[in-house]
């Protein structure tokens, strides 16, 4: 089982949902309705470029110091989902944009 | 000259307006006949040009042709050229105005009581869950999850609340498309789930009273004369075919055990569902949980000698046992053939 484990771990980058609440995306909305949230999730290891590579020798060879600099790519949504809208606990509706991914991509 | 081919044996379902005036088109004697009467009804005065000889003739000849029999489909491609051709013919038959007018649209042929089958299985939930769930909170939970209802519903919901100025909260225009294009394109099983869920208390009522954002799409400054409303309905072949098809599937009958012509519940509420985003759309009146009353933004106020048919149609909406026993039943999950 912690073979398993240590495989889910290392589940390539792709799409993943769950169902939650309105209320528990923590946007300050206050309703009962559920939403499919879809997410990101997973690693990068085989989207490795040359990039990635030359930056982290650049880094060690200290040619880089001091700057926020991200030397492996990583996991995140390419495109949102359309809108989604619902009815609060106080009978308004609203609508929240880019609240969902759609592709997900190691950038 | 040819004679207008026969209507073939053992059609179960009429052909399409659309594909009739094909078929006239193909027959020389159809073709012409069929011209004539348009450029007879196209004229604006109708009872002056039906009582010349020729036009009388092109309605005969048309009355044995496919264009006769022809009815149209909600939301088929061409479904407003398909209702024009449709009106062209009737509007030539109908005495004057009538109260009722049959529905343009195909008889719902199959009962298709899968819907109501879904609604009973969530009806059908333990007792301790069923006390507590919300059954319109539920309705929208089974949309959201879908794709295609999610995308359609954000569509219109954002449409309708969406304020273009302080004078103006909404576009009322552009609401009742995006509301149309929701009840066409999405099927029943989502749309009907969220129209019609059953309530226990107030927080549910209001949200199923606020399914079609009525601040954009059914309220206003003032309220019509429901006379008015229905003129002004009938003058748009699509509202005109919405509302003639809501008569024919929700018109009270004391012949049958619902009080719904040929006890189907699934025919009126599609037809009521069809009236959604025109001028004419109902809705619930109020938030109440024990009574419901169904009624359109308008008013028998002002009706003068035509008070009693302002009453009638109004009635159809507000005091109507077919649509009430079709939302309850919905609600519960009880179809007629379920009833024990």
């Amino acid at each position: 089982s912690r073979r398993k484990r240590a495989r889910a771990r290392h589940k390539p980058c792709e799409l993943r949902e769950l169902e939650v609440s309105v209320s528990e995306l923590g946007l300050g909305y206050e309703s009962d309705e559920t939403v499919l949230f879809r997410y990101c999730s997973g690693t990068c290891e085989a989207a490795v470029r040359s990039y990635d590579l030359s930056l982290k020798s650049m880094r060690s060879r200290r040619k880089i110091r001091k700057e926020k600099i991200r030397a492996r790519p990583c996991c995140r949504p390419l495109a949102y989902d359309d809108d989604v809208s619902f009815l609060d606990a106080y009978n308004r509706y609203y609508t929240v944009n880019e609240l969902s991914a759609k592709e997900c991509g190691c950038v | 000259p040819v004679p207008v081919p026969p209507v073939p044996p053992g059609w179960r379902s009429p052909v399409d307006c659309v594909r009739a005036t094909e078929q006239c088109a193909a027959e020389a004697g159809c073709s012409s006949r069929y011209r004539t009467l348009r450029q007879c009804l196209a004229g604006r005065d109708r009872n002056t040009l039906l009582a010349n000889r020729e036009c009388q003739l092109a309605l005969e000849v048309l009355h044995e042709s496919p264009l006769q029999r022809c009815r149209c489909k909600r939301g088929m491609r061409k479904e407003l050229q398909c209702l024009q051709i449709y009106w062209s013919i009737h509007l030539g038959l109908a005495e004057g105005e009538e109260f009722y007018e049959a529905s343009p649209y195909e008889p719902a042929t199959s009962r298709l009581s899968d819907i109501f089958r879904l609604a009973s299985i969530f009806s059908g939930m333990d007792p301790a869950t069923a006390s507590k769930s919300n059954h319109c909170l539920d309705a929208a939970k089974a949309c959201n999850l879908n794709d295609n209802c999610k995308r359609l519903r954000s569509g219109y919901i954002s449409t309708c609340s969406r304020a273009l100025s302080a004078a103006e909260p909404c576009s009322r225009r552009k609401c009742h498309k995006a509301l149309r294009q929701f009840f066409d394109r999405v099927p029943g099983e989502f749309t009907f789930r969220l129209l019609f869920c059953s309530c226990k208390d107030t927080a549910c009522a209001e949200r199923r009273r606020q399914t079609i954002v009525p601040s954009c799409s059914y309220e206003d400054k003032d309220k019509p004369n429901c006379l008015d409303l229905r003129g002004a309905c009938r003058a748009d072949h699509l509202c005109r075919s919405r509302l003639a098809d809501f008569h024919t599937n929700c018109q009270a009958t004391f012949q049958s055990l619902t009080s719904c012509p040929g006890d189907n519940f699934q025919a009126c509420l599609g037809s009521y569902a069809g009236l959604i985003g025109f001028d004419i759309t109902p809705n619930y009146v109020d938030a109440s949980t024990t009574s419901i009353t169904i009624s359109p933004w308008c008013s028998c106020k002002g009706s003068g000698n035509m008070e009693e048919e302002c009453e009638k149609f109004l009635q159809d909406f507000t005091e109507n046992p077919c649509l009430r026993n079709a939302i309850q039943a919905f609600g519960n999950g009880t179809d007629v053939n379920v009833v024990p």
